[in-house]
């Protein structure tokens, strides 16, 4: 639409332009006349003084000579000069002549102001004198007339530059402005961006704000078009993708759906309507509830729906579901909140998953071999007693623990495959011989768990644990023919044997396991709590040992040992204390045995010979010649304690081997034959003398003296405590000193109590004394003081 | 005075060559008749009576001045020491006032003797001459020195 001519451009700006023309030329006008007017004032005075100068020197006669005719002649001339308006000429006061032009009575008031032009005239004789004057008035109303007309012609003047200038502003507008704004306006309205026109860029613009102006509408374009073409892209590609996803909503096997916050389903695809059943109709119910689909436990799904809405985040669950045509599914739905009173929700079936992990559960808690629970399984099991216990729905329940005692045996001898059937064949009579709601389990090699519920302690459960073992006493058959093996069993009663939950009933069924063990002939026990605290005594104990071992509490206490022959001391016998932190000193046989038990007795051991050995080095020193004897464990032989060890520690602490004495039992021969004869071989070649300790409680095998070359023999002190009074103990260690003499081994006595038994010893041929007669074990401080007694106390047994 | 001098010296020259050896630098005077009852004039009243603007005595009589345009020297010479105008100058002065009529030249005496009769006949008669030419009868009333 073009513009109304009074906003064109070229209107508005003629209209300014015009406006401050007329100002402009108004204003210097009026400036001009106002400065014309002064010059044309001062002219005009001018040029009528240059006037009378021409008339003064008649002026001058005329006054001087007061000639009225000729300066009347002159007045006229005067006034022939149309600027005049008045001329008067006075000789002095007397007015020779005065002549006035006629005018209109209007510029006459108006020349009425007019200031005449006065000059004085000088006699032309003497120029000193003056002779009279001449008065002159100008006639204003001429020079106004000229200032009038002289305006006239600047204002026309005016007006014409005025129309020029806004002829040429206007025609300069309208070639150099409008008509290429009108171009590209023009152009805009028939111009398609998208076909990629453009503006031209007009003639003689290329620089101009026009041109940038152009360049830029251009520049705006592209970016237009292109981001067209981006968001037309960009619609492509939403639709294609729309179409991809509404592929794979229809084609997915998952089941997916929209349901509004009251269950109305919304939307499904056809993966969903397969899954949850729907019939097969053309037009779909409008007013569908997931809530009417076929689920076992619809009010499950409503907390899940329910839960999502809540919490406003994806929730979860495995839903049973009922269908017609079989068995129940699993379906697993998720439920994600998309919009206000809006949830996206997928199913799939997980009905394999669910079998699979039923099946995988299942394989977890049972014992592959005979198909009864395992560990896992016992322990499950348990929990759930325990739990229905403390709800008071059962008044408890007995644990027993059953062993084999000697299958490893069994499978040495027959083989695994054996020991399996046996064992499938145990669970079989396990299983038989208790009811369905007790549990059978195996948790171990040769390990059985029976857990019987209800059943009352000391009533009938050591009669069903009776029966129960009975039937696993009868006899297997294996390979056709018939085995027995021993069975024990350890029970324990939910809840009053436990105080630490399935975990203490286990440990507590295991004791009783292991005392029934124990105990020969015994096949079940019950746990007793003094069990428990037996076993929490020797747990504390080897807590202790091992600290002891480690931060070495113990110490060595020295019994003398006493050579009858030559009346002196011969030596010693070490014997190892444990000096406990609390409990002071230990004996031997309350640690002993549970370090034998542990292992700890290697260290212990160790450190004997190396205390041993550091006295015997010390003793050297002092230039004394005595023995020393340790104890050496059956556990330490034959790896404990090796010979190279016991060489290296003699010539590291510079003692003789000759002076340590290894004392070893007859249990050690007993064990382990080859390894053991080894040891004492190895032992004494390399000159350790070694005794054989409480000889005549145990078996004393003759053969042995003669297979094992020992150095001494020490007779245990229950013989030698009672040979004063008792004969056959006298003719016991009579006849063992005189077999030891043949077999050329001397003989120790121990327990020598009195000088009695020194004279009966010295008398049957016994070299060696050792016991309470002579000392105590003592510890190494006090054993000089001892050593300084022996001699009278020998002498006593002497003189007698 | 630098002009007078130069002027002085043209008058001599002018006098030499004009009269021929006549007494051009005498004092001249100013004389009237014995009866007419004025004993002096001011140069004030020799030029006014002289130049038309009072012919009146200050007796109240009326002055008759008479020229002597037969010596010109002595006319050049009176105007000039009494004005300072040459004779052209007198003359275009009268020029314009006898335009008016209203005053007239002072009367041209066709000669000395006849001046000098004018003088005598007349007692407002005023006129001039050289000092040593004045006859006795005429009383000087005012000098003019050269």
């Amino acid at each position: 639409m073009p513009p109304s001519w009074h906003s064109s451009i070229l209107f508005r700006t003629g209209l300014v332009l015009v406006a401050v023309f007329v100002l402009l030329g108004a204003l210097t006008v009026a400036l001009n006349l106002k400065y014309d007017r002064i010059q044309a004032e001062a002219a005009s005075k001018l040029r009528l003084s240059q006037l009378l100068d021409t008339v003064e020197s008649t002026a001058s006669v005329a006054c001087f000579a007061g000639d009225e005719v000729l300066a009347a002649e002159l007045a006229s001339g005067l006034l022939r000069n149309s600027e005049v308006l008045s001329v008067v000429i006075q000789a002095g006061e007397l007015e020779l002549a005065s002549r006035r032009r006629s005018q209109d009575p209007v510029e006459a008031s108006a020349d009425a102001n007019a200031t005449p032009l006065v000059r004085e005239v000088f006699s032309p004789f003497t120029p000193e004198t003056r002779v009279g004057r001449i008065l002159l008035t100008p006639n204003l109303s001429v020079i106004r007339e000229a200032m009038h007309q002289e305006a006239h012609v600047a204002m026309v003047q005016m007006a014409l530059q005025l129309l020029l200038v806004a002829l040429a502003v206007a025609a300069a507008m309208l070639l150099r402005i409008i008509r290429p704004i009108k171009a590209i306006s023009d152009g805009l309205h028939g111009m398609d961006a998208t076909r990629g026109e453009r503006l031209p860029l007009p003639a003689g613009h290329r620089r101009s704000e026009i041109g940038r102006l152009v360049t830029d509408v251009n520049l705006m374009a592209d970016r237009l078009v292109k981001a067209l073409d981006e968001e037309r892209g960009l619609r492509i590609q939403r639709e294609i993708d729309e179409r991809r996803y509404h592929a794979i909503f229809k084609n997915a096997e998952t089941g997916i759906f929209i349901i509004d916050n009251e269950g109305i389903l919304t939307s499904w695809n056809p993966a969903f309507a397969r899954l949850a059943r729907l019939p097969v109709v053309d037009e779909p119910p409008t007013e569908l509830s997931i809530f009417c689909l076929g689920w076992k436990e619809p009010a499950r799904l409503a907390e899940v729906l329910l839960g999502c809405l809540s919490n406003h985040r994806s929730t979860a669950a495995d839903l049973p579901f009922r269908t017609p045509e079989g068995p129940d599914r699993w379906l697993s739905m998720v439920l994600t909140p998309i919009a206000e009173q809006s949830i996206q929700g997928v199913i799939h079936d997980v009905t394999q998953h669910k079998e699979a992990e039923r099946s995988a559960r299942q394989m977890a808690v049972t014992d592959s071999l005979t198909g009864v629970a395992n560990p896992l399984g016992l322990e499950q099991r348990m929990q759930e007693l325990t739990l229905a216990c403390d709800l008071r729905q059962h008044e408890g329940f007995a644990l027993i623990l059953i062993s084999f005692d000697d299958f490893r045996r069994i499978l040495d001898g027959f083989g695994p495959a054996t020991g399996d059937e046996i064992l499938k064949e145990a669970t079989r009579r396990l299983s038989r011989s208790v009811k369905s709601t007790d549990v059978v389990a195996r948790i171990g090699a040769d390990q059985f768990a029976l857990v019987l519920v209800d059943l009352q302690r000391d009533l009938d459960a050591e009669r069903v644990a009776a029966r129960i073992l009975q039937g696993l006493h009868q006899h297997y058959f294996v390979a056709g023919s018939p085995l027995r093996l021993h069975v024990s069993a350890g029970i324990a009663f939910y809840p009053q044997d436990t105080d630490a939950g399935i975990p203490g009933l286990m440990q507590h069924a295991g004791l009783a396991l292991s005392h029934a063990k124990a105990s020969n002939g015994s096949d079940v026990r019950f746990f007793d709590p003094n069990l428990a605290k037996i076993a929490e005594h020797r747990r504390r104990l080897e807590y202790d040992l091992r600290r002891a071992v480690r931060e070495k509490q113990f110490v060595l206490f020295f019994q003398p040992i006493v050579d009858l022959k030559h009346n002196r001391l011969a030596g010693a016998e070490a014997l190892i204390r444990w000096q406990h932190p609390e409990r002071g000193l230990v004996p031997p046989d309350e640690f002993i045995p549970l370090a034998e038990e542990t292992g700890l007795i290697t260290d212990m051991g160790l450190w004997v010979v190396e205390e041993a050995g550091r006295q015997l080095a010390a003793w050297r020193r002092e230039g004394k010649t005595l023995s020393l004897s340790v104890n050496v464990s059956a556990c330490q032989i034959p790896d404990g304690l090796p010979p190279d060890i016991l060489l290296d520690l003699a010539s590291r602490l510079d003692f003789t081997p000759a002076s340590l004495a290894l004392e070893i039992t007859e249990g050690v021969l007993l064990s382990d034959l080859g390894g053991a004869q080894t040891w004492l071989e190895a032992v004494r070649a390399n000159g350790f003398p070694v005794y054989l300790d409480d000889f005549g409680t145990g078996y004393s095998s003759l053969s042995y003296l003669k297979r094992f070359s020992v150095d001494r023999l020490k007779v245990d002190k229950s013989f030698v405590r009672d040979i004063n009074t008792n004969v056959g103990d006298q003719a016991l260690v009579e006849a063992v000193t005189a077999m030891a003499r043949s077999f050329e081994i001397e003989v120790v006595a121990e327990g020598v109590e009195d000088a009695g038994h020194v004279r009966l010893l010295r008398r049957m041929g016994c070299r060696y004394a050792q016991g309470y007669y002579f000392s105590r074990p003592v510890p190494i401080e006090s054993f000089p003081d001892v050593g300084e007694r022996i001699p009278e106390l020998l002498l006593t047994t002497l003189e007698s | 005075m630098k002009t007078r001098h130069g002027l002085r010296r043209l008058l001599i020259i002018t006098l030499l060559l004009g009269l021929g050896g006549a007494r051009a630098d005498g004092a001249l005077v100013v004389v009237m008749s014995g009866a007419s009852g004025v004993d002096s004039l001011t140069r004030e009243e020799v030029i006014n009576i002289f130049l038309g603007r009072f012919r009146q005595l200050p007796s109240g009589q009326a002055a008759l001045p008479v020229d002597q345009p037969e010596d010109p020297a002595l006319l050049a010479d009176f105007y000039q020491r009494l004005v300072n105008k040459k004779p052209a100058e007198i003359r275009a002065y009268w020029s314009r006032l006898v335009f008016s009529g209203k005053t007239a030249p002072p009367r041209q005496a066709k000669s000395h003797e006849e001046g000098l009769k004018w003088l005598s006949d007349n007692p407002g008669a005023v006129g001039y001459m050289r000092s040593d030419a004045r006859p006795s009868q005429l009383k000087v009333v005012f000098t003019l020195g050269p």
